[in-house]
């Protein structure tokens, strides 16, 4: 049972971090993205207060998209992963 | 120095190749002919390569450990020890040891009519040190002769690449994003600190200078 625990806390753990560090890359790329797609349709750099409010306004779509909640992908596919491994260990 | 650094290059390499060829599943071909159960002393560094299948056993100075003995095709032996990894380390989550001798057990064969088994195993075999592979699983194959594709090392490993690959792109993209630009104003900062730094030197030997003219005017005049 403790083994179980340590497994469940450390793992728990792991999974966190990388679920931070996704979430900060994936945020970063993003933004980066919009910043560029600016950038392209304004050459002369345009007015800043737009170019913050487009950020933004990116950046309060992305909360809600798609690519955001795949980032939970982090702690069910491990999750899953040993689920088939207990599987294919003792009853495959 | 470059002798040290690559003797530490070699020595992690090493390390890392040793640690995933203990770790990771590879299949013999074989050939059951015993299996048979022996107390193990467990009191010594060589604890490490015996396994925790309870929370008990990592208390336990001694314990009856089951094993299978094998041999190749090559008439070379192979003896396998059959314990549960339980939930501890290595992640085989293997908690089937007495099917698995069961199953050992049904698959004896003699070496005049044959039954071969792929045995799937990590871990090492040492005669100095007494330590012994852990069986994990046994299929009945058609010969001595049948390749086996490691599969799952193989997905492992692509696995692995793909993440590392993603930890490099995560940290370029940190690195780009966060650390440059906070060195670039550390930089300018710096840069206002040496132009103050500079005036301020100025203003030193300005000073000092015009104390030692002025230590000067208490000298006396040179003797002649």
């Amino acid at each position: 049972m403790i083994a179980f625990l340590r497994l469940a806390v450390f793992g728990f753990i792991a999974m966190s971090v990388m679920y931070v560090a996704l979430s900060i890359y994936s945020r970063s790329v993003r933004r980066e993205e919009l910043e560029k797609e600016w950038d392209a349709d304004h050459p002369d750099g345009g007015d800043a207060e737009a170019r913050d409010a487009h950020i933004e306004a990116g950046m309060q779509a992305y909360q809600g998209s798609l690519r955001r909640k795949l980032i939970w992908l982090v702690y069910v596919i491990p999750t899953i992963v040993v689920l088939v491994l207990l599987y294919l260990t003792n009853y495959y | 120095m470059r002798y040290v650094k690559w003797t530490l290059l070699a020595l992690i390499a090493l390390s890392v190749i040793g640690f995933f060829h203990y770790t990771l599943p590879q299949h013999d071909i074989v050939r059951v002919v015993n299996t048979y159960q022996e107390r193990q002393d467990l009191k010594d560094w060589t604890r490490i390569f015996w396994s925790s299948p309870d929370d008990q056993s990592t208390g336990l100075i001694n314990r009856d450990v089951q094993f299978i003995q094998a041999v190749k095709a090559n008439g070379k032996p192979a003896v396998y020890r059959n314990e549960d990894t339980g939930w501890s380390w290595p992640p085989y989550f293997k908690f089937d040891t007495a099917n698995l001798q069961t199953q050992a057990e049904d698959n004896k064969s003699t070496a005049e009519n044959p039954k071969w088994v792929s045995v799937t195993h990590y871990g090492w075999r040492n005669e100095l040190i007494s330590i012994f592979p852990n069986a994990i699983s046994i299929k009945p194959v058609a010969g001595p002769d049948v390749t086996i594709i490691p599969w799952f090392n193989i997905v492992f490993f692509v696995i692995l690449a793909l993440i590392l690959l993603m930890i490099r792109r995560m940290w370029l993209q940190f690195r780009e994003r966060s650390i440059d630009p906070v060195l670039e104003d550390m930089g300018e900062a710096w840069d206002g600190v040496e132009d103050r730094a500079g005036q301020a030197a100025d203003e030193v030997r300005g000073f000092w200078g015009k104390l030692k003219r002025w230590l000067g005017t208490w000298k006396g005049k040179p003797r002649v």
